[in-house]
C-alpha cells in the first residue's frame, strides 16, 4: 500500500510538471497546444540516451533534454504563431501525429515501437535513486521547483505581457508588445520545462516507449489543466492528482463490474467534464462564472453611446 | 461642391510647429469599397485635431492605417520624416504613437494596477535591463491612478470596473505609455456629466504637458471645447480640414453630418 501511494506520488509529481507547464501557455498566453506529450517524450528519450551513454546525473540529462525540447518547440512556434489561435491547435496536432511516427520508427534514437530498456537510475550522493520512497521526494522537489519558476515568470513583466496578449492582442500590440516573440518565448519555456518531466519519467521507469507520449497523453494533460483550473497557480496540480487518483479509487468500488472499469472510467470522465464546464467553467480551483458575461458590455455600451450621441446631435 | 468646401476651409494649422505625422494620399479599399480615399493631413506637435464625420466615414480605419493594424492600399505615412508604412503595430507604438479603442480592449483579467504597469513594460524579457526601476514604475502607476480617479481600485480587475472607470482605465493606460502622439477613439462617449468634466480636465492637462492628440469624437462640446483643428471625413474622403469655427459653420458639412433634418 505504501509503495502504491509513493508510486502514485511520483506519477502525480511528473504529470503535475506537465500540467503546470501546459497551463503556463494555455492559461497565461491563451495558446492551446495538443503537442505537450511530444516535449514530454523528447525529454524522456533525450534523458534516457544521455543517461545510457553519457551520464545519469540529472545535471547532465535535464539540461540536454531541455535544450533539445526548446529547439524542437521553435520549429513549432515560429511558423504557427504567425497565424491565429485555432491554427496553432491544428499545427500542434500535426506535430503530435508526426512525433508519434518518429518515436515509433526512429529505432536508433527511440528504440522504435519496443522503446528503450535498461535506462540507468538517477545517481545522487553516490546512490542510485529508483525506489519510490527515494524517488518521490526527488520528483516532488523538481515539481515544486518547476511550479516556482513558472510562478515567478507569471508574476514578472513577462507574465503581465502574456496575460495582456491573451486578453487583447491588438491592445497589447498598440502598447509596443512584440506578440510573436513573447508567445514564442512562452512556448519554448513551456516545452523545455515539460522535458524535465520526461527525464524523471525515463529514469524512474527505466523503460520507455511511444505509448506514453501519444495524443492521449496530450489530451489527458489538457484535461488536468482544464479540470483543475486554467490560469490558476495550483489548479493544474489538483487536476493532475485527481485524474491519476481516480482510476485507482474506482477499482475500490466493489459494486462496479471490475472487468468494465475502463469504460466506466471514460463515462465518469466525460460526465465529470460536462458537469464541471456547466457549473465551474473556470475549473475546480478557478473562479466561478459571471465575469465573462461583462466582456461584451464594452462593445455594446460603446455602440449605444455612439447612437445616443448621434440622436442628441440630430435633435439640435 | 466638394472641391469648394475643401478650398474654403483648408488647413491653416500653425506652420511653425514641428510635423509629427505626415500623411499623403492615404488609401484603403476593402474589396470594392474605398474606406479611406486620398487623405492627406499633417499632425503637428501640440495641436489637438478632432476627426468628425458620420458613421462609416472611415475615422477608425484612418487610425488603424496609422497604427499599422491595417495595411494601407496606397499613400505614405511618415513619422518625423521616416516612412512607417508597412511597419508592424508594435514597432509603430514604440516610436511614440499610442491609441485607445472605441471598445476599450482593456486587459480584462488583470487588475487596474497591472493594466497600467504592463504598458510601461513592452520588452519581452522577464527583467528589465534598462529603463525605469521597479520603484519608479510603481510610483508612476500610483500617479496615473490618482489622476484618473482609480487609486482605490488598484487591485480590482478591469472586468469588474464600472463603465466610466473602464473608460478612465483606457485613458490611464495611454497616459502611462509615454507616447508623443495619442489617437483617441471616442474616449468620452457614454460618460456621465461628472466623469465627462474630469475627462476634459485630464485631456487639457495632458495637452498642456506636450502631448499631441488626434481624437475621434461625436460630442460637439468636445469638438469645440478642446480642438485646435477639425478634420471632416465623409465616405473616406477628407472634405475639410481647418479651424473649428470655419468647419462647423460650413452649411454643406452640417448638412452631410446631420442629414437633412438640420
Amino acid at each position: 500500500m505504501e509503495a502504491y501511494l509513493l508510486n502514485l506520488g511520483v506519477l502525480v509529481s511528473i504529470y503535475a510538471i506537465l500540467a503546470v507547464t501546459l497551463n503556463f501557455i494555455m492559461g497565461y498566453a491563451g495558446i492551446f497546444s495538443l503537442a505537450h506529450a511530444v516535449f514530454f517524450g523528447v525529454g524522456a528519450y533525450v534523458g534516457a540516451q544521455m543517461a545510457m551513454h553519457v551520464s545519469a546525473s540529472l545535471f547532465v540529462t535535464i539540461p540536454a533534454a531541455m535544450v533539445v525540447a526548446a529547439l524542437l518547440s521553435l520549429a513549432l512556434a515560429l511558423p504557427a504563431l504567425r497565424v491565429r489561435g485555432e491554427y496553432f491547435v491544428a499545427a500542434s496536432l500535426g506535430l503530435q501525429m508526426l512525433a508519434i511516427t518518429v518515436f515509433s520508427e526512429w529505432k536508433g534514437a527511440t528504440g522504435g515501437i519496443g522503446g528503450l530498456v535498461g535506462i540507468p537510475a538517477v545517481r545522487m550522493f553516490g546512490e542510485d535513486i529508483y525506489r519510490p520512497a527515494a524517488f518521490f521526494p526527488l520528483a516532488a522537489a523538481v515539481a515544486v521547483l518547476v511550479l516556482i519558476v513558472t510562478r515567478l515568470l507569471v508574476h514578472s513583466s513577462f507574465g503581465r505581457s502574456l496575460t495582456a496578449i491573451r486578453d487583447s492582442e491588438s491592445a497589447a500590440e498598440s502598447f509596443g508588445k512584440n506578440i510573436a516573440l513573447i508567445k514564442t518565448i512562452s512556448v519554448v519555456v513551456s516545452a523545455a520545462l515539460a522535458a524535465v518531466a520526461g527525464v524523471l519519467y525515463a529514469n524512474y521507469l527505466s523503460f520507455i516507449n511511444v505509448e506514453s507520449f501519444t495524443l492521449n497523453t496530450s489530451v489527458l494533460v489538457m484535461a488536468m489543466v482544464i479540470i483543475g483550473g486554467t490560469g490558476t497557480a495550483l489548479g493544474p496540480v489538483v487536476g493532475a492528482a485527481l485524474l491519476l487518483i481516480l482510476p485507482g479509487l474506482l477499482s475500490y468500488l466493489w459494486f462496479l463490474p471490475q472487468t468494465e472499469i475502463g469504460a466506466i472510467q471514460q463515462i465518469i470522465y466525460g460526465l465529470g467534464m460536462a458537469v464541471l464546464m456547466i457549473f465551474r467553467p473556470g475549473g475546480l480551483v478557478g473562479r466561478s462564472a459571471g465575469a465573462r458575461k461583462r466582456r461584451k458590455r464594452d462593445a455594446l455600451k460603446a455602440a449605444a453611446g455612439q447612437s445616443e450621441a448621434r440622436k442628441m446631435e440630430g435633435a439640435k | 461642391m466638394t472641391a469648394q468646401v475643401t478650398e474654403a476651409t483648408l488647413a491653416k494649422a500653425d506652420p511653425s510647429e514641428e510635423v509629427l505625422l505626415e500623411i499623403r494620399g492615404l488609401e484603403k479599399s476593402f474589396g470594392g469599397v474605398r474606406a479611406v480615399s486620398d487623405v492627406s493631413m499633417d499632425l503637428r506637435a501640440g495641436i489637438v485635431t478632432t476627426l468628425v464625420g458620420p458613421n462609416g466615414a472611415g475615422k477608425t480605419t484612418f487610425f488603424n492605417l496609422i497604427t499599422g493594424h491595417l495595411a494601407r492600399s496606397g499613400g505614405t505615412v511618415r513619422w518625423l520624416g521616416r516612412d512607417i508604412g508597412g511597419m508592424k503595430p508594435y514597432r509603430i507604438a514604440r516610436l511614440g504613437i499610442a491609441r485607445t479603442f472605441q471598445d476599450l480592449r482593456l486587459f480584462n483579467d488583470m487588475t487596474v494596477e497591472e493594466n497600467i504597469l504592463t504598458v510601461m513594460e513592452p520588452g519581452a524579457l522577464p527583467f528589465s535591463v534598462s529603463g525605469p526601476s521597479a520603484k519608479e514604475k510603481r510610483e508612476k502607476v500610483a500617479r496615473v491612478m490618482e489622476r484618473t480617479g482609480l487609486a482605490d481600485k488598484a487591485r480590482t480587475r478591469a472586468v469588474d470596473l464600472a463603465y466610466a472607470e473602464r473608460k478612465f482605465l483606457s485613458m490611464a493606460r495611454i497616459m502611462a505609455a509615454e507616447a508623443r502622439l495619442w489617437l483617441l477613439d471616442e474616449p468620452a462617449s457614454g460618460l456621465d456629466p461628472n466623469s465627462y468634466a474630469t475627462f476634459l480636465r485630464l485631456l487639457r492637462e495632458e495637452v498642456a504637458a506636450g502631448v499631441t492628440v488626434c481624437i475621434i469624437e461625436h460630442n460637439l462640446d468636445i469638438v469645440v471645447g478642446i480642438s485646435d483643428r477639425i478634420a471632416f471625413l465623409d465616405r473616406g474622403r477628407l472634405l475639410a480640414d481647418g479651424d473649428p469655427k470655419s468647419v462647423l459653420e460650413d452649411p454643406e458639412l452640417t448638412r452631410i453630418y446631420f442629414g437633412d433634418r438640420a
